[in-house]
């Protein structure tokens, strides 16, 4: 038999010709830090060191590595931490930390190159890029990955230890850190999902008697719904646990069954065609899925659209009646246009994955989730069991970004499988799974009419956005234009178009990118004819008093004072900037429970939420520590798991809302009891009373829920519903009501300035710069705020300028189900990114601190959008603007 | 996606690195018999000859290519191909005869629902479908476009490809000429390459590779040149152009070099030779933006090979 040496040890290689390095790896061995994800090469996350050089493990045969050395990420840090390791625990280059293991593989092998050459030269962003290129990080950790990467090579982390802003960092760097993929239960079954080829479809009766027959399957079961209707390519059918993968995917093929083709359509055209086939007959309209944070308002359906939905216009007669006559008269001011954004996918490294097991009648499900609490109740309602027999765990969760918000069918699949076989069952998608079936943000036309006043006001909006939802509805795109740039009147209205694809699912700040792509570039138009600064316009047009802070940090930046007119420039190359606004709601969840303890002499927080790799732990410690004086590692945070005091879930930004507040009520009550319970009082003068105090403090714990804000707000702040009048309130109260979320008053902002490079002759755009001011309060976690601020940027980068989900329009199939094919951004294509926090505006919180994740990337497609225009002089009204779409606009242009 | 048992038997398949086959292994589009090879110490590794001429072992890997530092002097042009496909990870293990005979990356051919000719169906879903990375010279019944970087940095070279049965044949031997849909080269059953072969480089000749992308790195190209040139008193007194990711084999580019045969290198003879890159093209309905890039990667290679 066959051996490698893998971190130092033996390790015989299979006889199967078909196992790769990375199933021996992660299956055999149980080295779970190399990580599956694209299956393909192309993400990097597998990267492993063989004889010394980086190789991908997922396409690497087992067979290959005989005689070989081969070093995970578990060997690179085994002795004592790699200075890479350090330096991106201290730079916190890492997010939900899924990839980082890879990274840290490749960048160890490259430091360790680069020092034996270079001794402590610092390598270039170029290098750096160039050597990193093939691995990809979702959450955008890129620009602390640059920073660890230069500090490591010019030796600033050859010494001692590093106290990491991120609690979990140090797991994460060496591959310790447990994913739900990871868990490996005794006798754990995997289980594959039948998926539908037909785009829609009625399914016949099963005959599962062939696929039980298969040694090594555990369970066949059926997940059709009782209408029996398949409504996209990837609709779940059935599903399968065996011994093995493999195994479990014979069994998916052994399953017989009929299908009746029914005609479909597929994509917004085809569905708004006259005599278009209707996807949800009205007995049906439950089924689909929902695209925004909140439950979906009533709203008309005709065939498979589904609106208007426009309660938040106002007088929309008086706007359509002063559009008709401003075009009439020729008013060059009325700017109108049409906009069409991509489907952008979720993409999270992590795939949605769930490990179900019963024991007895507890259930305890692993879940790749956003949500461990509100999932725990989702499951105990839909399988009626109470909320103490069902818990749900997430110590760490490989990126989200809306998609693992509800109760997915991975997890559903692994629960019904986990009974039916009587044994522990894993659900996880493939990617091609993870890129078609598990939501997206949807592609969408927005229709845009805006008129100023002959007095420069606005005086007229107009928004009409069609957004392409698939099986989903409650597309919320022009909604939100009611709550920036006040105007005498507005009409928006959003229509879902529905369609045989898979459902859209919340993405991220849901509606807000396509929104400002659309508002955002006229904005700017008219600033353009109205010869005013695109930022003095916002200034004026906009009377939000946090924006109106970021305004004049925007307009104090040497790019924006310098930036040139398109008409100046000429050749391939041109430069421009480009400015834009979002916003996004402040919101809370009620209910949510912090529980502070003292256990020991060490503090220990608790709450059921999860960090998806927004830091939520170190929100925890920092805010703890900083109240008892302590280190925010002295602080034990506990979290990820539905057992404990209910926790928010980690969407609509609200996480740091929810906790800050009854961390700080907790800590009050904690402190006063430990004050009563001491014996002694501290030493006069001592610089930590409280480290004195709670190591003498006997066992004490206290808990708060979070309270409702303070009435006393600063100038100007209000709440935003306020503003929207009496619809807004009753939105308000239904998304407290259905929603469980709170909207309170202020209004997180970011203003974001953008430097473009424009290659007109290949269509390639390089953001080179990008200034992004934030507007969210108090920061409680900065390094980790820093993180969240450039991964939105980078996100937002993909989202203007490369990605888009492909389908092949006439069989509904995703084409781009790989992620060579679905292009998210690389280290290399990271602009410098400076950020700053403007920490004012939410003293009505308490804490002061409102969540960053949603806003952070709303303005960032706009203001690209916006720089192209300054730079090249074209305006582009289609996203992503890869090179196709670019040289068509410039040669438009060229042709006008 | 769920893979489906295919009723039908494939062909056995070398394995060399596995970088192409594994993805293919994973989905269910390659279902039939391995065969892994290794090298001998004649077909991996450079040989030089006292000519001047460079035979390299097919089982080479693509970074070994990148790395080496006499190819690179001789054949820079081949040196940067090497270096700008895939990524670090995957040229570590790629060799450059996998590489020539890699399958089709077309989406529709990689998914392992969809029938296509590669795969023994009767037509091209591309077609008439979503080929918006596709070929932009319409040459045959199948519409991707050629994957192997290496090709068309080799045709740029007129290197002679052998095999375990031949010898001596060049790039549009091996590969064809787009003409037969269901395969992505011209290798018998069972023939395997085992090393290519380049012919001394010409005195003074200088080569550039470009790849039009839309990212920065890391992405099978739009559009890629590999660009060869002798400029001698100011004239070019020798071009070859050899372009990927446009036609179903890669492509010389003859009329844009016989535009600059013994031409000035002057901007103007450039851009008139970047306008004839172009053709013979036959775009397709979604692929016309491939002929701009084409345009600007000549131009842009031509501009800094006169510079």
């Amino acid at each position: 038999m066959s051996t490698m040496t893998i971190n130092g040890r033996l390790a015989p290689l299979p006889d199967d010709p078909d196992a790769l390095l990375i199933d021996l790896v992660r299956d055999a061995l149980d080295l779970t830090g190399t990580k599956l994800v694209c299956g393909a090469g192309v993400c990097g996350a597998c990267t492993v060191l063989v004889d010394g050089a980086p190789v991908v493990s997922c396409l690497m045969p087992a067979r290959a590595a005989a005689d070989r050395t081969v070093t995970t990420v578990e060997g690179v840090g085994a002795a004592r931490l790699h200075p890479v390791q350090k330096a991106f625990m201290a730079h916190d280059a890492l997010q939900c930390g899924f990839c980082t293991p890879g990274f840290i593989v490749e960048a160890a092998a490259f430091h360790d190159g680069w020092r034996a050459a270079n001794g402590t030269a610092l390598p270039s962003r170029e290098q750096i890029g160039e050597a990193l290129s093939g691995h990809l990080c979702r959450c955008g950790a890129y620009d602390g990955i640059f920073r660890a990467v230069a500090d490591a090579c010019a030796g600033r982390f050859d010494g001692g230890e590093v106290a990491p802003p991120r609690m979990e960092a140090r797991d994460k760097v060496t591959g310790a850190a447990k994913y739900t993929v990871d868990i490996r239960h005794e006798g754990q079954l995997e289980g594959v999902i039948l998926r539908s080829r037909l785009a829609h479809a009625r399914i016949g009766e099963f005959d599962f008697a062939a696929a039980r027959a298969i040694p090594g399957v555990g369970a066949v079961i059926s997940l059709i719904g009782d209408d029996r209707i398949v409504r996209f390519v990837g609709d779940p059918i059935a599903a399968v646990a065996a011994k093995d993968r493999r195994t479990a995917l014979a069994a998916i093929a052994a399953i017989k069954f009929s299908s009746e083709r029914l005609s479909s359509a597929v994509g917004m055209d085809q569905a708004r065609k006259p005599g278009a086939p209707v996807v949800f007959e009205k007995s049906a309209r439950k089924k689909a899925g929902n695209v925004s944070e909140g439950n979906a308002a009533p709203a008309t359906w005709n065939g498979n659209i589904r609106g208007p939905s426009a309660a938040f216009s106002r007088k929309p007669r008086k706007v359509r009646s002063w559009v008709d006559s401003a075009r009439e008269e020729k008013n060059p001011l009325l700017v109108e246009g049409a906009f069409r954004t991509g489907t952008q996918l979720h993409a999270c490294l992590e795939p949605h994955a769930a490990v179900a097991r019963f024991d007895g009648d507890r259930l305890t499900v692993h879940a790749s989730t956003q949500s461990v609490f509100h999932l725990m109740e989702l499951i105990a309602k839909r399988y009626k069991l109470g909320h103490d027999k069902v818990r749900v765990i997430a110590d760490h969760v490989g990126g989200g970004f809306g998609s693992k918000a509800s109760l997915g069918m991975e997890t559903i699949a692994a629960i019904e499988l986990a009974r039916a076989a009587r044994a522990p069952v894993r659900v996880a998608f493939d990617r091609h799974e993870e890129l078609s079936v598990t939501g997206y943000r949807p592609a969408a036309e927005v229709k845009i009419a805006l008129l100023p006043s002959a007095q420069g006001e606005l005086k007229a909006l107009s928004l009409v956005a069609h957004a392409d939802t698939g099986a989903a509805i409650n597309s919320t795109i022009a909604a939100l234009a009611r709550l920036i740039y006040p105007a005498d009147a507005k009409e928006l209205a959003d229509f879902d178009v529905i369609s045989n694809l898979a459902p859209g699912s919340p993405f991220r700040g849901p509606g807000g990118p396509p929104m400002a792509f659309a508002l955002e570039q006229a904005i700017d138009e008219a600033a353009l004819r109205m010869n005013v600064d695109p930022i003095a316009l916002r200034k004026r047009w906009d009377p939000d008093p946090n924006r109106q802070r970021l305004y004049d940090w925007a307009l104090g930046l040497d790019v924006w004072r310098n930036r040139r007119l398109a008409a100046a420039q000429s050749g391939r190359y041109r430069r421009g900037v480009g400015v834009a606004t979002g916003y996004w709601l402040y919101l809370w969840q009620p209910g949510v429970k912090v529980e502070v303890a003292v256990k020991g002499g060490r503090l220990i927080a608790s709450t059921a939420t999860q960090d998806i790799g927004t830091g939520t732990r170190s929100v925890i410690a920092n805010t703890v520590a900083r109240e008892f004086g302590l280190e925010p590692h002295e602080v034990e945070v506990r979290l990820g798991d539905s057992g404990l005091p209910e926790g928010p879930g980690s969407g609509g930004s609200r996480v740091t809302a929810s906790v800050v507040p009854p961390i700080l009520l907790a800590v009050q009550k904690l402190k006063a009891a430990i004050e009563q319970n001491a014996k002694r009082k501290p030493v006069p003068g001592s610089n930590a009373p409280w480290r004195e105090l709670l190591a003498a403090a006997p066992d004490l714990s206290a808990s708060a829920v979070r309270p409702e804000d303070s009435r006393q707000m600063a100038p100007g702040i209000r709440s935003p519903l306020k503003e929207a009048g009496f619809i807004g309130m009753i939105f308000g109260w239904m998304m407290r009501r259905f929603s469980n979320l709170a909207i309170g008053a202020g209004v997180p902002s970011s203003v974001q300035v953008v430097e473009v490079e424009v290659d007109t002759w290949l269509g390639h755009v390089r953001v080179v710069h990008v200034h992004t001011g934030i507007a969210v309060g108090q920061i409680a976690a900065p390094a980790l705020a820093r993180s969240q601020a450039t991964g939105a940027v980078i996100q937002g980068i993909g989202y203007a300028l490369h990605e888009a989900r492909e389908i092949d329009s006439r069989t509904g199939d995703v084409l781009s189900g790989g992620m060579e094919d679905y292009r998210i951004p690389g280290i290399a294509d990271t602009p410098v990114i400076e950020v700053h926090f403007d920490e004012g505006g939410f003293d009505h919180v308490l804490g002061g601190s409102v969540g960053i994740g949603e806003v952070a990337t709303v303005p960032t497609s706009p203001a690209i959008a916006n720089a192209i225009c300054n730079a090249a002089g074209a305006r582009l009204t289609e996203l992503p603007i890869r090179p196709d779409l670019l040289l068509a606009a410039l040669k438009g242009r060229a042709a006008a | 996606m769920t893979p489906t048992a295919t009723t039908r038997i494939q062909a056995a398949e070398f394995r060399a690195a596995g970088t192409d086959l594994s993805e293919r292994r994973r989905s269910g589009v390659s279902t039939g018999p391995l065969i892994d090879i290794s090298a001998t110490p004649d077909t991996i590794g450079m040989h030089w000859e006292a000519d001047g001429r460079l035979r390299i072992g097919a089982f080479t890997t693509i970074a070994a290519i990148a790395a080496d530092a006499r190819l690179a002097a001789a054949y820079p042009g081949l040196a940067a191909s090497a270096l700008g496909l895939a990524t670090p990870q995957i040229r570590h293990l790629a060799t450059l005869g996998g590489n020539l005979a890699q399958r089709s990356r077309c989406w529709y051919y990689r998914n392992p629902h969809i029938g296509c000719l590669r795969k023994g169906g009767s037509d091209c879903p591309a077609r008439e479908g979503n080929h918006l990375y596709h070929v932009a010279f319409d040459l045959g019944p199948c519409v991707a476009p050629h994957p192997s970087t290496m090709a068309a940095a080799l045709l740029a070279y007129d290197a002679r490809i052998a095999t375990d049965r031949r010898s001596g044949l060049t790039i549009g031997d091996l590969l064809g000429d787009g003409a037969n849909g269901a395969a992505d080269n011209a290798l018998e059953p069972g023939e395997m390459i085992t090393s290519v072969e380049l012919a001394a480089p010409l005195g003074g000749e200088r080569a550039l590779y470009r790849r039009a992308i839309s990212r920065t790195h890391a992405e099978w190209p739009l559009v890629e040149v590999c660009a060869r040139a002798v400029v001698r008193d100011g004239a070019f007194q020798f071009v070859r152009l050899a372009a990927g990711g446009i036609a179903p084999v890669p492509l010389r580019l003859v009329a844009a070099e016989n535009t600059l045969q013994g031409k000035t290198a002057s901007a103007v003879a450039i851009a008139v030779a970047a306008q004839q890159a172009t053709a013979g093209a036959k775009p397709l309905p979604m692929t016309g933006y491939k002929l701009d890039l084409l345009r600007g990667v000549v131009q842009d290679l031509l501009e800094r090979l006169a510079a």
